[in-house]
């Protein structure tokens, strides 16, 4: 039945594959943040042409599972690849591209448009009480944004932008898919290797509602801090 | 056979799968809908220990992926049943895909519904107690009334993500679209892939907007005037 000893060592070597699992789920935030406030931007100022495409994109993300879009983006992602760097007249072959940027390309698209959303919520939320503030003691533009506005905007943004990052690890977990090792994929190998499969799973459940519980303290704990009272 | 034939075949050959996808997903609903219930009317009563599992239950559900929640659910249920005396039996992928799926369902809703509950103002309450409705009256004629409006569109949200988890299950070998169309490009020898899987895109979003369509239609019939 459920043997212990086993799974402990199964923790320790499902352990060993966090900091590459997480270092993919802080690039995939990072990513999808910057992508998020071109996305905020463009429907923010109506952009013509763009804000069209976004709303398509968005339609597509809200009907398309990730592991889908994740396979479309797999075989066609090369392909586009290939494509740009022959019209840029770069001799280089996008076939051999690395399932890993395949992954972290495909879950920064899916983050990127709820990102986009938090942004823009986050801003409305500043009370324009405070931008007008701003004005009449003398602020430019950028000094109001940068100093009044965006730090209260970050405030709102800290619950959600902690979801995201548990959204992105628990994303990578599709990556065995297509044969990017994360602590999912390492536990599907260690538990091939003796049939415990039971144990291998439990394990790293374990470890992700770990880094779940985590993310929410601190999230927590840090928008505390820097919230004004 | 050309290009066209081809197509149409392996239209035929989606559409022929596509109620395992749709049958997995009812059921999972109604199961994830029938566990919230009951974990949300646990996580308000506040009855002490269990309160405190149905919370944990909850944040496990929450964070771990559904993917995972899959495969234990189908390497871990043969291995349960004997120990509550039930025998070895294997489970069918199937069983395991909808009881997987459901609880992961579950926990999900059960966030919605217990906000839900929450937004009701406490004077509904006191009035109805008041007016001497019994417990039973209370919820269905007063609290529960207020509470699908409140619900509703985040209800729906998580029924497109059902669907969209659903996705997963060909991962344990149940050929649903997603297991078609993998046999079918192993068939094929790697060609159109880019193809069927807008196809499958394509179907999944009908499925979804088809779902999103539905809520909409019942948010409208249940707005508070």
């Amino acid at each position: 039945m459920f043997d212990l000893a086993a799974s402990y060592e199964m923790f320790l070597g499902i352990l060993g594959v966090l900091p590459e699992t997480l270092l993919i789920a802080i690039t995939i935030l990072v990513l999808s943040t910057l992508l998020g406030v071109v996305l905020a931007l463009i429907q923010q100022y109506k952009i013509p042409v763009l804000v069209q495409l976004t709303k398509l994109f968005k339609l597509f993300l809200r009907g398309t599972p990730m592991v889908v879009f994740l396979y479309l983006m797999y075989y066609a992602l090369p392909a586009i690849g290939q494509f740009i760097v022959t019209l840029l007249g770069i001799d280089y072959n996008m076939n051999n591209m690395s399932p890993l940027v395949i992954l972290i390309v495909t879950v920064s698209l899916t983050l990127s448009a709820f990102q986009s959303e938090i942004i823009r919520g986050s801003f409305l939320a500043v009370d324009p009480g405070q931008i007008e503030a701003a004005q009449s003691l003398g602020y430019s533009f950028s000094q109001t944004f940068t100093r009044i506005v965006a730090p209260q905007a970050f405030v709102h943004a800290i619950p959600d932008f902690a979801n995201s990052f548990t959204v992105a690890i628990k994303a990578t977990s599709l990556g065995f898919l297509i044969t990017v090792i994360d602590i999912f994929a390492q536990a599907k190998i260690m538990a091939a290797q003796n049939f415990r499969f039971v144990e291998a799973f439990m394990m790293v459940a374990l470890i992700y509602w770990g880094i779940g519980i985590l993310i929410t303290k601190f999230s927590d704990r840090y928008e505390n801090d820097v919230r004004i009272k | 056979m050309t290009l066209e034939t081809g197509m149409q075949e392996l239209l035929m050959e989606f559409l022929k799968t596509l109620p395992i996808n749709i049958i997995i997903i009812i059921l999972s609903a109604a199961l994830g809908l029938l566990f919230a219930v009951l974990l949300t009317f646990v996580r308000l009563k506040r009855i002490p220990v269990i309160s405190q599992l149905a919370d944990l239950y909850v944040s496990f559900a929450r964070s771990v992926p559904g993917l995972i929640l899959l495969f234990i659910a189908y390497f871990g249920i043969p291995k349960v049943l004997p120990l509550i005396g039930l025998g070895t039996y294997d489970i069918s992928p199937m069983h395991a895909a909808i009881i997987s799926m459901g609880f992961y369902h579950s926990g999900y809703i059960s966030e919605v519904f217990r906000p839900a509950y929450l937004a009701v103002e406490k004077s509904q309450h006191e009035a109805a107690d008041s007016l001497g409705y019994t417990p039973m009256q209370k919820f269905f004629r007063i609290i529960l009334p207020q509470m699908v409006p409140v619900a509703l569109p985040g209800y729906g949200n998580a029924l497109v993500y059902l669907i969209h988890d659903t996705s997963l299950i060909f991962a344990i070998g149940i050929v649903d679209i997603m297991g078609t169309a993998e046999l079918s490009i192993a068939r094929s020898y790697g060609t159109n892939q880019i193809l069927i899987y807008f196809i499958i895109a394509l179907m999944f979003s009908a499925m979804c907007f088809t779902t999103d369509g539905l809520v909409r239609k019942l948010e409208k019939r249940v707005a508070i005037r």
